[in-house]
């Protein structure tokens, strides 16, 4: 029902396929203008910090989010996933573990949300919003029992081992592991999605859940792995974040959800068929990123900040939407 | 079981679970233990806030006491206020989530609103102003909302996200981060405590009910809203034209936004920052209400219901000194089972 409905009313009239590239044309727009306002914006200093700061973890975030919105839902518990991967890498780390070990327990922290989010769904069949609503509400608990009400879990500075330090803050060929692993894992997320049988029985689930089930796939499972590699992905940005903070911090996830979702889906515009694609994704992250830092440089007060960015996410929002078919508001009852 | 809810409620979108495989050969018993359960199900709502109450009442005396029952309801008026509004753009939107209504900007609203009304107040200006100013904020939101939604065609949850943004930007840029403290003589007489020992605070937020309960059940309008968010085609070709409800819709919820924001204002005598942790607690309560209603749909008195139950909860564990920290849990869980218990039987159902 949902994409289908989205697919709908989204099928573009012809000779409006210029929309696709209007968060493209966002993202140039904002680089151009704020390279000529701001004289430091375009050094290469200042891209790379943006990318390393502001791009990378909310990047692996979406990425997790484009999996399931490109099958057809939406996570609400990425940040939940995150939280835990970064609660169980820390706390291993504390204990004393190595570091890979750690990076483990965190990966399978957010492997065990992605499955319990998986039975929801496709076992119970609970639509994906509520179900990854229910577990970012069960989450909260879960860290707030773990954390008695939400203390911070440091690793002391004396006993910060070099590999953490080296995800955390290491670079290799002088660029950041960070980005080494956001490209590895985009590449790999855009290989699956768009390149293997795999990807594509995601995103026919994600189009006509019915008729890819009357059609022989597996539904049940491809969902199971969806949402796992989703929560895995979002864990490893609780790794990663938790390294460059050496702590968890109690909740910190959710300050990734709402931009992933805002990039997810402002990245299916980039898409002929309208749906949830790796590099769309990126972008939107890339337009939130550099929209925020240009303004900053441009020294806007760090409070009118936050109303530029919503206001030129709105604009790309309407670049991106802008001219949709005036199919009726398609909605469940509607077919 | 109108088609739409059921299936944004059961995700008949993931037909794989193993029910819907049965379903062509469902032999008779199972239905009749699909009709049974369903039935139960239906009161199971109600029968549960009152297992819960009773439960409580029991093992904490104080629970039970008007005082104590007047305070959830005062404790539970802004979230109440909120997801009412909320609940309207669900009936017209239908409650698929993605493609149909949802308003994501409610918390910003509130926040800004209330940092108007608080700041304006601090200005000097009077209790009129300010009311009438926080209102003018939900209301203009709303608008936004709505253009975006119904004019510009944007997706509800990508439009609203926006908009939530810029709220929450605009509200840091009036309270520059901080606390602002209000006192007024209508701030004073919302936090009396009215007739019966139940706070003025808890009398708002029945009047809103009762208000929008009314309007949504007993009126043409309130008929149409839900014909629009059950099936727009039908609606268009009945000859209501369903923008203008979506519209109104997203209007009236950015209103109660407002009107959320003053009641916040009243209960904390400020305008504090984080406003934006109201967000999910709405979305939540606002679906959580489906279960006290008979259809298993949006409705008014649903959604009341779900936020003092929630209410209820919070302040029974804390009653009870047992950890709040449970209640975030419980209340995921509580989600996660009406829903679903919802979803397997709709599935039986329609078999």
């Amino acid at each position: 029902m949902s994409s289908v409905s989205i697919d709908r009313q989204a099928r573009l009239p012809r000779g409006t396929d210029l929309l696709r590239f209007g968060v493209p044309a966002a993202l140039a727009a904002v680089l151009l203008v704020f390279a000529i306002a701001a004289p430091g914006f375009l050094t290469l200093n200042n891209v790379a910090g943006v990318l390393v700061n502001n791009v990378a973890l909310t990047a692996i975030v979406a990425l997790a989010m484009t999996l399931a919105v490109a099958a057809g839902g939406t996570d609400l518990s990425v940040g939940t996933a995150v939280d835990l991967g970064s609660l169980a890498f820390v706390s291993a780390i504390a204990a004393g573990h190595p570091v890979w070990i750690a990076a483990l327990l965190g990966v399978l922290a957010g492997v065990g949300t992605g499955v319990f989010n998986a039975i929801l769904i496709a076992r119970l069949g609970i639509t994906p919003f509520l179900a990854t609503l229910g577990t970012l509400f069960i989450g909260h608990s879960l860290q707030q029992l773990t954390t008695d009400g939400g203390n911070p879990v440091y690793v002391s500075a004396a006993s910060i081992p070099p590999a953490l330090a080296f995800i955390g803050h290491g670079s290799v060929l002088g660029v950041p592991f960070v980005l080494w692993l956001l490209a590895g894992l985009a590449f790999g997320t855009w290989l699956v999605l768009a390149r293997t049988r795999f990807g594509r029985e995601v995103l026919a689930i994600g189009v006509e859940p019915q008729v890819a089930l009357y059609s022989g796939l597996p539904v049940g499972r491809i969902l199971t792995l969806v949402y796992g590699a989703s929560a895995a992905l979002a864990a490893v940005a609780g790794i990663l974040l938790s390294a460059h903070v050496n702590a968890y911090v109690p909740y910190s996830g959710n300050a990734y959800l709402l931009d992933s979702i805002g990039a997810a889906f402002i990245g299916t515009s980039l898409s002929r068929t309208r749906r949830a694609n790796v590099p769309g994704t990126l972008l939107g992250v890339a337009l939130f990123g550099f929209v925020q830092n240009g303004l900053l440089l441009v020294g806007w007060n760090f409070y009118w900040q936050q109303v530029g960015t919503g206001i030129l996410i709105f604009g790309a929002l309407l670049l991106a939407f802008a001219g949709r078919g005036s199919a009726a508001r398609g909605r469940p009852g509607a077919h | 079981m109108p088609p739409d809810t059921t299936q944004a409620l059961t995700a008949s979108r993931y037909p794989g679970s193993p029910a819907s495989l049965r379903r062509p050969s469902a032999p008779r018993w199972r239905n009749w233990a699909v009709a049974v359960g369903t039935q139960g199900l239906r009161a199971g709502g109600l029968i549960l806030f009152l297992a819960v109450l009773g439960g409580f009442a029991i093992a904490a005396p104080a629970f039970l006491t008007p005082a104590n029952l007047g305070l959830i309801l005062a404790q539970s008026a802004v979230l109440g206020i909120l997801s009412l509004g909320l609940t309207l753009v669900l009936i017209t939107g239908g409650s698929d989530v993605v493609g149909g209504g949802i308003d994501l900007s409610l918390a910003g609203t509130l926040g800004l609103s209330a940092a108007t009304f608080a700041n304006l107040n601090q200005a000097g200006y009077g209790d009129g102003a300010c009311v009438a100013a926080a209102l003018a904020i939900g209301v203009t939101v709303g608008l936004m909302n709505a253009v975006a939604v119904v004019r510009l065609r944007i997706l509800p949850l990508l439009a609203t996200l926006a908009v939530m943004n810029i709220c929450e930007g605009l509200e840091l840029v009036v309270t520059e981060n901080t606390t602002v403290a209000a006192a007024s003589p209508l701030l004073d007489g919302l936090g009396q405590t009215g007739p019966f020992g139940v706070p003025v605070l808890g009398y708002v937020l029945l009047a809103v009910t009762l208000a929008l309960g009314l309007a949504s059940r007993r009126t043409t309008l309130g008929l149409r809203a839900y014909a629009v968010g059950g099936h727009p085609e039908a609606a268009r070709a009945a000859g209501i034209v369903p923008e203008r409800y979506v519209a109104a819709s997203y209007v009236l919820s950015g209103g109660l936004g407002g009107l959320g924001g003053i009641v916040s204002v009243a209960f904390l005598n400020s305008a504090t920052g984080g406003s934006a942790d109201m967000l999910l607690p709405v979305v939540a309560t606002a679906f959580l209400g489906f279960i006290f209603s008979r259809r298993l749909v949006p409705t008014v008195t649903g959604t009341l219901l779900a936020a003092v139950f929630l209410g209820s909860l919070s302040n029974g564990f804390q009653l009870l000194r047992l950890s709040t920290y449970w209640v975030n849990g419980i209340e995921g869980a509580l989600i996660l089972a009406v829903v679903g218990a919802t979803a397997g039987l709709s599935k039986g159902r329609r078999a």
